[in-house]
């Protein structure tokens, strides 16, 4: 505690504005305007929030109308210059996804720890900074599993001294969701925010959860084990040394992430430093304070994002030669509750009650899902088997460990999903302003380009303007740029070259 | 977990309910010479494509929105043969118009009706004349080196052709049928003078699904870019569904249609493919959840090998990038991201079980001692099995 807020003053500003950005921009005089430094990390992400004219506090912001925004430039082109503005902006948030191939640690388990403490019950957060984080929480889960599709996480809640289990360690959204809806339903017992919060307690939790890899504890797999931490006090009571702490934290190779609701807090500072392998005094990308709401998000979908495997680890592979653990897997074919069984040319269908391995209750009346809808109950049965290619015993879940032999099941859909981390498609090239193009129409969604222009237009206004078209470097196909946001953000393989 | 990869969008309940709203429905012909050349006894193209005419007509008859495109997808790559930018749908407008009933007896397909309801005329018509000439492009320049079909390619246009669909053509919820072909040639013309229409953003209630008719028996297909076009139609809540002629069942297709809800049929006789078409394919996905439909739940989740190109059910993994492998390499290095492998771990998983017969044989000669029973258990399990349980000890 003390030791926080020791760190807190001789972080005070050198001599600049009073905003309270400044304070954690000390080092860089030169960057005195509201930017604040924590956005740093996401200057290319600000650059689109420019727009918006939403850059400082949100408390701090001026009501800003979209109309308002709109300079007229007395030429007329007032609306083709944001139209423009706003397509570079889309494309420098393409750009922001690295087209190089660097190893990830796809394998990730993260374990996130919210605050349940009397803080969290501010309303600087729409309706409270509890329910709020909860509500993004769900987002981030839904995003976080969809993109690292066999990585595992687990909730603990810091509320009143201790540290609270939410969700154990799993491989499945709809836990976690179903468990924070819990929270957020239960609000008025048990899980409202109370007392002081616990960093301590909280980080031998999840470091305990974080042994715990992938239902062996022998340590030698390459996952990367994270805590994020959501914070929304300015302080922590803990039972013990939180220093020792984090030197385990340290030893096991944990590496936290911070995201704080109010202030800037030296412990987590520190935590966040030592457990990155980062000077004491650097403000990292990984301890964030929200300025807003959007903020807010923003910071908490940058985890979504595996994390390069750190420099560190890379030494110690280098070191040790020991190589990457390769993992025999098993790709289980999904198979019907029904079974069809036929003899002399005519067909039984018999409904047998298959039991599954890792669901017992799984064909019993509580896996039957009752969906209603305008009040008509149809009752169906959702579950579906899969079958283990080696065994062939039957699981109702996937990703998981057969529990028959011990193979480790996985759709090849979630390790497809990121595969486009693997192998990143290339940004398409703009291509010039000239007056005549050899392409027509985008080779993706046949929108019409606009002709090429005359040269006698001014050179100002080829400043602004632009061919529209952006062409991919291998197969030199012209595309527009609602496509090219879409074929690098969602589709992430280009139409063109699958074609040739 | 299943949450994500299979039911990503039945827990999406169609509140609005509505069936008012457009649909657009593209579909994908697979052309790839072979696989036709192997059901010829039982359909030819002109065939398919007559009872696939039908189909689109019938779904453009279900709502003045209603849209449609067709992409016709072969070795040479794939093309869009309706809507068709290159081809003047004013004029064939104006001509009708004219003269409504007969006049221009040009070189049109014989099956083509003049009478017929403007808005199907222009879309058969378009499509027939730019199969017919795909068709000819595709047998004057035959490329023998290129096999595998381009479905990917065809997936991809069509996912791009519907997000520019649902997303920034709002104009599409106008609703007379004249007013959507002055909208679409609108748009394209209007598109000049630029982004004002393609950068808003406002969602319309547009629903979409993709249909992919294929007769290619052969299961190399690009399994990246077939996977990342199956989580973009995931993503943007469309179903894929497929009627798959042929002779065997291709198990990407079917992840393809499972994974986004979509329906998949493995039509064995396809000499009545019309009702396979206008019966279980007509139904839209926003009612699909009240209707059981004859797709094949059995799927097989085989994932395709980076070494080989061969689909595997069990395979090795690299822990770092996910790369899936059949065979350990021998370089020892993953293929994708050169990281090298742990030897110990190699060791262990190359472990032939000869070195179990030995443990087999202390067991024996101790269930020997014991008595007996025990020995009969354990030479039950397989090689592999004996093997794992003793990584894990």
């Amino acid at each position: 505690m003390d030791d926080s807020d020791e760190e807190y003053v001789s972080q005070q500003p050198v001599g600049e504005t009073e905003s309270p950005a400044s304070r954690l921009s000390s080092e860089d005089p030169e960057e005195s305007d509201g930017v604040s430094r924590r956005t740093r990390s996401n200057a290319k992400r600000t650059q689109v929030s420019e727009l918006k004219g939403a850059n400082g506090y949100a408390w701090e912001d001026e009501y800003q109308r979209s109309w308002d925004i709109m300079k007229d430039n007395d030429n007329g082109q007032s609306l083709e210059m944001i139209i423009q503005s706003m397509i570079e902006n889309r494309k420098k948030k393409i750009m922001k996804n690295p087209s190089t191939p660097f190893q990830r640690g796809i394998i990730r388990t993260l374990i996130v720890v919210i605050d349940g403490s009397l803080a969290m019950l501010e309303k600087d957060l729409r309706p409270t900074r509890f329910s709020m984080t909860l509500s993004l929480l769900q987002e981030f889960i839904v995003e976080f599993f969809d993109q690292n599709p066999i990585s595992q996480l687990g909730i603990i809640l810091m509320r009143n001294g201790i540290a609270q289990l939410v969700s154990e360690v799993s491989g499945s959204p709809q836990y976690h969701l179903d468990r924070l809806r819990q929270l957020k339903a239960k609000q008025h017992n048990k899980f409202e925010p109370k007392g002081e919060p616990s960093l301590q307690n909280s980080l031998e939790m999840a470091r305990s959860l974080l042994k715990y890899n992938f239902g062996n504890s022998s340590n030698n797999t390459k996952n990367s084990k994270e805590v994020l931490i959501i914070f929304g006090s300015i302080f922590t009571s803990d039972p013990g040394d939180i220093h020792k702490t984090i030197d385990s934290l340290v030893k096991d190779d944990i590496r936290v992430k911070v995201i704080g609701l109010s202030a800037q807090v030296a412990i987590c500072q520190e935590l966040v430093n030592r457990t990155n392998n980062l000077a004491r005094n650097i403000v990292s990308k990984n301890y964030g304070i929200i300025m807003n709401e959007s903020h807010f998000k923003e910071l908490l979908m940058d985890c979504v994002i595996p994390l390069p495997i750190s420099e560190k680890e890379r030494e110690q592979e280098a070191k040790s030669s020991k190589g990457v653990p390769l993992i025999r897997m098993g790709f289980p074919s999904k198979i019907q509750p029904t079974l069809t069984s036929s003899l002399n040319n005519s067909t039984f269908t018999i409904d047998f009650p298959q039991l599954s391995a890792s669901d017992p209750t799984h064909g019993s009346e509580n896996s039957k899902q009752i969906n209603d809808i305008d009040g008509i109950n149809i009752i169906t049965n959702n579950t579906i088997g899969y079958q283990c290619p080696r065994c062939k015993s039957k699981v109702t879940n996937l990703p998981t460990v057969c529990p028959v032999c011990g193979l480790m099941l996985i759709l090849s859909t979630h390790l497809a999903r990121s595969y486009h981390h693997l192998i990143p498609l290339s940004p398409f090239k703009e291509v010039p302003v000239n007056s005549e193009y050899s392409s027509l129409h985008c080779f993706g969604c046949l929108l019409k380009f606009p002709s090429g222009i005359s040269s006698e237009t001014n050179k100002d206004s080829l400043d602004v303007l632009t061919s529209s078209r952006y062409r991919c470097r291998k197969c030199k196909n012209d595309f527009c740029i609602d496509c090219d946001v879409f074929v690098h953000e969602i589709l992430h393989n280009c139409p063109g070259c699958e074609n040739t | 977990m299943d949450a994500i990869s299979d039911s990503a969008f039945r827990e999406e309940i169609y509140q609005e309910g509505s069936n008012d709203d457009p649909s657009l429905l593209t579909v994908i012909l697979d052309l790839s010479p072979s696989g036709w050349y192997n059901i010829r006894d039982r359909i030819t193209i002109n065939e398919l494509v007559k009872a696939v005419l039908v189909f689109l007509n019938a779904h453009l008859s279900l709502n003045n929105s209603n849209q449609v495109a067709f992409i016709a997808s072969s070795l040479n790559g794939s093309k869009f043969l309706y809507p068709n930018p290159e081809r003047d749908y004013d004029k064939t407008q104006i001509s009708s118009n004219v003269e409504d009933v007969d006049s221009n007896t040009d070189s049109e397909p014989s099956f083509v009706n003049k009478g017929m309801y403007r808005q199907f005329r222009l879309v058969d018509e378009a499509v027939a004349e730019e199969l017919n000439k795909y068709i000819h492009d595709i047998s004057s320049n035959i490329d023998l080196k290129k096999q595998n079909a381009t479905l990917s390619g065809a997936l991809s246009m069509a996912l791009c052709y519907t997000n520019r669909m649902l997303t920034l053509d709002q104009s599409i919820t106008t609703t007379t049928a004249s007013a959507i072909n002055s909208t679409t040639n609108a748009t394209m013309a209007d598109s000049n003078n630029s982004s004002t229409t393609t950068t808003s953003t406002s969602i319309t209630s547009m629903k979409s699904r993709i249909l992919i008719i294929s007769a290619s028996d052969e299961d190399d297909v690009k399994y990246i870019p077939i996977m990342n076009s199956i989580f973009a139609a995931q993503k943007m809540k469309l179903s894929i569904d497929i009627v798959k002629l042929g002779h065997q069942d291709s198990s990407y297709l079917q992840q393809a249609s499972d994974a986004t809800n979509g329906i998949y049929l493995h039509i064995i006789d396809p000499r009545g493919i019309i009702q396979f078409l206008t019966t279980a394919f007509f139904i839209e996905p926003s009612i699909r959840q009240y209707i059981i439909l004859p797709t094949n739940s059995n799927v097989n989740y085989r994932a395709s090998c980076f070494i080989t190109g061969k689909s595997v059910d069990l395979g090795y993994v690299c822990s770092v990038c996910l790369c899936i492998m059949s065979i350990i390499p021998e370089t020892k290095m993953c293929p994708a991201c050169r990281s090298e492998f742990d030897p110990r771990i190699l060791a262990q998983l190359t472990q032939t079980p000869e070195v179990i017969s030995k443990k087999k044989r202390k067991l024996d000669a101790k269930g020997i001692e014991n008595g007996n029973g025990n020995g009969t258990g354990n030479t039950n399990g397989n090689g592999n099995f004996v093997t794992d349980r003793s990584v894990s000890t």
